[in-house]
C-alpha cells in the first residue's frame, strides 16, 4: 500500500498535505512554498507544465495555458460563455454537453486539465517521501476536497480528475467541512461554528455543531461562481474600459497580474500601484493608483452577494446570527478587510483565521484521510448534501426526493408505473436544485429503466432508488416489486465523462507520461537555475557590495558576473533544458570567487563578535 | 418539507450474511459475529432509534443517539471493510439519517406515526387547497384585508399605516396558531398516555386534522410575511 494524502484541488491555487505523527503537515517545496498554481501550459513540443513555471507562461504564451479551470468543472457550454470572454484559452463543446478546453491545437475537457495539476501535487508528495526516506513513497490514494455548493456533476468531474491522475480518491469532501476538522484538531472550537469560504472561485458558508469529536454540518449554502476572479475580472475590465478593447491575450494577462498584485497589495495597505509594463498595443504601459476605499466602493456588489447565501444557511438551520459561536475564515479572498468586516457584521464578532487561510483545507483533507485508512474514531464529519435531489414528473415539475441540507449519506425512492399497456422501458431525468420547474433546475443525468416486465397500464410498481453516497455523489438503481425484477438503469450523464470516456483518457494519459517526464526535467533545470540567479542577485545587492568588489573582485570579474547573470535569466526565459544547464553552470561558475568572498566576510564579523544581521 | 411516505414491509428476522445467524429485527450487528447486518427492512425510525414510539421525544437524548451511531455506522469506518459491510454501512447510515431528521422535527414525527399505522398523510394536496372549515372565518376576514392593503400600497399609502395594519392582521392569525400549537401538545401527550391501540388511532387521526390546519395556518403567516416584504423595502437596505 503506497501514501495517502489530502488535497486541496482550487481554482486558483492546489495543495497537499498529509498526517505526521498525527499532525497534518502541508508539502512544500525547497523554498518553502507550498502551493502549487492551478495553472497547466503546454509547450511548443507538447510538454506539459504546471504550477508557477505555467504561471509564468501565462505572460508568454497566454494561447497554450489554461488558468481556473476549476469554474468549468461539470459544466456546460451555455454555463461558461460569461467567463470565457477574456480567457486567453478557447472554451468549446457541444450544446448541452461537456466543455471543452483547446489550447495548443489540442482539445482538454476540464478534469483532464485537473489531472495534470493533481500529478504535479501527486510527484510533489512522492518527492517528499523519497527525500525523508521512505521506502514506500508512491501515492496512491487521496481525499480530495471541492466546495461544499458542488452539485452532482461538479464532484464526479472532480472524481474522475482524480482518477485520470492516478490516484484512488478515497472520498470527496466539502472545503469548508475540511477547515473546521483542521480547526477542530486542538478541540478547542466546539459549539456552532459558521466557516465562511471565500475562495478564487468559489464561495461557501458552512453551519456546524461540533460535539462530542463529532462535526455535523447543519446547513450549506454557496455560490460556485463568486470569488476572487471575479473581483480581477471587474478590475480588469474596468482597465480595459479606459485603455481601449481589442488588446492582445499577452496584454490582457500583463494587465490581469498587474490588478491582483494591487489587489493583495491593499489588504495590507491603504493604498497601492496598478503598474502595466509596456506590452504590446499598450506601449505606454499603464499606471494608476488606487486607494482601499475606491476598491472597496467597486467590490463591495461582489462581497455583498455572499449575505444572502449567509443568511439562508442560518435559516435552514434554524439558527440567528447571535447563536453562532464561532466564526472562521477560509479561502484567500478573506484576507481582504472588507470581507472581514462584513463577516464580522453579519455575525456580530469577529471572525477568526489562526490558521492560514490557504492553507487550512488541505490540512483537514490530510486528517480526513487519516481517518479512514486508519480507522481512528476520535473524530467524524457528517456533512450534508447542499442542493435538493429530484425528478422531473408531469408538466415539466421537479419533485423533490431528497431535501437539501440532509446528512449524507441519503437515500430516497420513487415509486413509477407505465402508462401504457405492455410498456416495457420509462425515462427518468434526474435533477438538482430548488426551483420548482424542471428546466430551472440542474440536468443531472437521463436514464431509461429497461426490463418492465409486461402487464397492464398503470400496473407495474417500479421502485426507483436514489442513493447519495459519502462523497455526495449520486447512484440510482430500480426493481420492479411485483416481479422483484431488478432493472438494468443506463445513466447518461448531463455534463459528465462517461465511463467509456475515463477509461480512453486513463490510456491516452499513459501515452503522454514521456512527455511529461521531460517537462519535469525541464522545470527542475530551471528551478535550479532559478536559485543561483536569485543568490546572485542579492549578492550583488548587498549594501557593503560596493566595498567587497573593490578590496576582493577581479578587475572585469563583476562584468563577468552580470553577463553571465543575464545570460541565465534570458535561458529560463526559454525551453532549451540543455541551454539553462549550462548558462547556470557558467553563472555558477562566474560567481564561485564571489561567494567566497562573501562567505569569508561573514566569518570574520561574526568572529568579531559582530551580528550577521548587522552587516 | 415533508418525509416521503414510508413503504411498508412485513418485518422478517434478518439473516447476517457473514454468519447465517439470525438477528432480531433492530439489532444493527450480528449477536454472534458482531459484523453490521444488511439494513433488511423499512419502517420504524423509533425503534431503529432504541427509543419508545412516542410524541414527546427528549430532543437531547435524540441527538445522543445519533450521534452514537453514527459512529458505529459510519461509512467513514467501513472503508477497508468487505463490499457487503461496506453496503451494510451506506444503507444503515442513510437509514439513521433519515430517521433522526423525521424524529426530531414533531411535525414530521407524527407524520412518520401516521405512515406507521397505516393512515393517511397529513401532506395530500387536498389539504391545502380546501380551507379548513374551523378556519373559514378567519381566513375570509385576511383574504378582505389583504385586498384592501394592496389598494391602499399601490395608491401610495404610507408605509407605517401599511405596516400598521397588516401587523393588526396577523394578530388572530398568530393567536390561531399557538391554540393549534397547544391543542398539537395536548392531543400528543394524550397520545403517549393512551395504552389502547383503538384510543390512539383516534387521537392520532385528531392530531392529522390539527396538522393540515397547521400547514394552512403557516402558509397565511407566509403569506402575511410576504406581503410585508413588498412595503417600502428600501428602509431595510438604508
Amino acid at each position: 500500500m503506497g501514501k495517502v494524502v489530502g488535497i486541496d484541488l482550487g481554482t486558483t491555487n492546489s495543495l497537499v498535505a498529509y498526517v505526521q505523527d498525527g499532525r497534518p503537515v502541508v508539502i512544500r517545496d525547497e523554498s518553502g512554498d507550498g502551493l502549487v498554481p492551478s495553472i497547466v501550459s503546454i509547450g511548443g513540443d507538447g510538454t506539459i507544465f504546471v504550477g508557477r513555471e505555467a504561471q509564468r507562461r501565462l505572460l508568454t504564451a497566454p494561447g497554450s495555458t489554461v488558468y481556473s479551470v476549476k469554474r468549468f468543472m461539470g459544466r456546460g457550454i451555455e454555463d461558461v460563455n460569461e467567463d470565457a470572454s477574456l480567457l486567453p484559452f478557447s472554451v468549446g463543446g457541444d450544446q448541452g454537453g461537456v466543455v471543452r478546453i483547446g489550447i495548443a491545437g489540442r482539445q482538454f475537457t476540464p478534469p483532464e486539465i485537473s489531472a495534470f495539476v493533481l500529478r504535479e501535487l501527486k510527484r510533489r508528495a512522492e518527492e517528499h517521501f523519497r527525500e525523508q526516506g521512505e521506502f514506500d513513497f508512491e501515492v496512491d490514494r487521496a481525499v480530495i476536497t471541492v466546495p461544499a455548493y458542488f452539485n452532482d456533476a461538479q464532484r464526479t468531474a472532480t472524481r474522475d480528475a482524480g482518477r485520470l491522475a492516478g490516484l484512488e480518491v478515497l472520498r470527496i469532501i466539502n472545503e469548508p467541512t475540511a477547515a473546521s476538522l483542521a480547526y477542530g484538531l486542538d478541540q478547542r472550537n466546539r459549539g456552532t461554528i459558521a466557516v465562511y469560504d471565500l475562495g478564487g472561485g468559489t464561495f461557501d458558508i458552512s453551519i456546524l455543531k461540533v460535539e462530542d469529536g463529532v462535526f455535523q454540518v447543519l446547513a450549506t449554502n454557496g455560490d460556485t461562481h463568486l470569488g476572487g476572479d471575479d473581483i480581477d475580472r471587474l478590475l480588469t475590465e474596468q482597465i480595459l474600459g479606459e485603455v481601449g478593447a481589442g488588446l492582445p491575450p499577452q496584454t490582457i494577462q500583463a494587465i490581469r497580474k498587474a490588478v491582483i498584485q494591487a489587489k493583495q497589495d491593499l489588504s495590507e495597505v491603504e493604498e497601492a500601484e496598478i503598474r502595466v509594463d509596456s506590452s504590446e498595443r499598450l506601449a505606454s504601459g499603464y499606471v494608476r493608483r488606487i486607494t482601499r476605499a475606491d476598491f472597496e466602493r467597486m467590490i463591495m456588489p461582489l462581497v455583498e452577494r455572499t449575505l444572502g447565501p449567509c443568511r439562508q444557511a442560518l435559516t435552514d438551520a434554524g439558527l440567528e446570527p447571535k447563536d453562532i459561536d464561532e466564526a472562521v475564515l477560509v479561502g484567500g479572498s478573506t484576507r481582504i478587510p472588507l470581507v472581514r468586516r462584513v463577516v464580522h457584521e453579519l455575525f456580530g464578532r469577529e471572525p477568526h483565521s489562526d490558521l492560514n487561510p490557504d492553507e487550512v483545507v488541505a490540512l483537514g483533507a490530510a486528517v480526513q484521510a487519516d481517518i479512514l485508512v486508519s480507522g481512528r474514531r476520535e473524530m467524524l464529519l457528517l456533512d450534508v448534501t447542499p442542493l435538493s435531489l429530484g425528478i422531473e414528473t408531469m408538466g415539466g415539475v421537479m419533485s423533490k426526493i431528497i431535501l437539501r441540507n440532509s446528512t449524507i449519506p441519503a437515500s430516497g425512492r420513487e415509486m413509477f408505473t407505465s402508462f401504457a399497456d405492455n410498456q416495457t422501458a420509462v425515462d427518468v431525468h434526474v435533477l438538482q436544485g430548488e426551483r420548482e420547474l424542471a428546466a430551472d433546475c440542474r440536468s443531472l443525468a437521463r436514464f431509461r429503466l429497461r426490463g418492465i416486465p409486461p402487464m397492464p397500464a398503470g400496473m407495474p410498481r417500479i421502485e426507483v432508488r436514489f442513493q447519495i453516497d459519502a462523497n455526495g455523489i449520486l447512484s440510482v438503481s430500480a426493481r420492479e416489486l411485483r416481479t422483484s425484477i431488478e432493472q438494468t438503469i443506463e445513466v447518461k450523464p448531463s455534463y459528465g465523462l462517461t465511463e467509456q470516456e475515463v477509461e480512453r483518457m486513463l490510456i491516452e494519459s499513459f501515452e503522454h507520461a514521456e512527455a511529461d517526464f521531460e517537462a519535469r526535467l525541464l522545470i527542475e533545470a530551471r528551478n535550479e537555475a532559478e536559485t543561483v540567479i536569485l543568490a546572485t542577485e542579492k549578492s550583488l545587492r548587498r549594501p557593503d557590495f560596493e566595498q567587497v568588489a573593490a578590496e576582493s573582485l577581479e578587475p572585469g570579474e563583476r562584468a563577468a558576473i552580470e553577463s553571465a547573470l543575464a545570460d541565465a535569466k534570458r535561458a529560463i526565459g526559454g525551453d532549451d533544458r540543455a541551454a539553462i544547464q549550462q548558462k547556470t553552470e557558467a553563472l555558477n561558475h562566474a560567481t564561485r570567487h564571489l561567494a567566497e568572498v562573501v562567505m569569508n566576510r561573514s566569518v570574520r564579523e561574526a568572529l568579531a563578535g559582530k551580528n550577521v544581521k548587522d552587516v | 418539507m415533508t418525509p416521503d411516505p414510508i413503504p411498508l414491509r412485513a418485518t422478517t428476522v434478518p439473516e447476517c450474511r457473514n454468519c447465517g445467524a439470525g438477528a432480531p429485527v433492530d439489532e444493527h450487528f450480528c449477536p454472534q459475529c458482531n459484523r453490521i447486518l444488511a439494513l433488511g427492512r423499512y419502517g420504524d425510525f423509533f425503534s431503529f432509534l432504541g427509543v419508545p414510539r412516542k410524541l414527546g421525544l427528549d430532543p437531547q437524548d435524540l441527538e445522543r443517539r445519533f450521534r452514537d451511531l453514527s459512529r458505529k455506522f459510519h461509512p467513514d469506518y467501513f472503508y477497508n471493510a468487505p463490499p457487503a459491510e461496506r453496503l451494510a454501512s451506506l444503507e444503515r447510515s442513510s437509514y439513521l439519517n433519515d430517521a433522526y431528521r423525521t424524529l426530531r422535527d414533531p411535525a414530521a414525527r407524527i407524520e412518520h406515526l401516521l405512515a406507521i399505522e397505516g393512515l393517511p398523510s397529513a401532506t395530500s394536496d387536498e389539504g391545502s387547497v380546501k380551507v379548513p372549515p374551523s378556519l373559514l372565518e378567519e381566513v375570509f376576514a385576511l383574504n378582505e384585508e389583504l385586498d384592501e392593503i394592496r389598494e391602499q400600497r399601490e395608491s401610495g399609502g404610507a408605509d407605517t399605516q401599511l405596516r400598521a395594519r397588516l401587523e393588526k392582521a396577523r394578530q388572530p392569525i398568530e393567536r390561531k396558531r399557538e391554540e393549534h400549537a397547544r391543542r398539537i401538545q395536548e392531543l400528543s401527550e394524550r397520545y403517549d398516555g393512551q395504552s389502547s391501540a383503538a384510543d390512539r388511532k383516534t387521537t392520532l387521526e385528531a392530531l392529522r386534522e390539527q396538522l393540515l390546519e397547521q400547514k394552512y395556518i403557516a402558509n397565511l403567516l407566509a403569506t402575511i410575511a410576504r406581503e410585508e416584504s413588498q412595503i417600502g423595502g428600501e428602509v431595510r437596505h438604508g
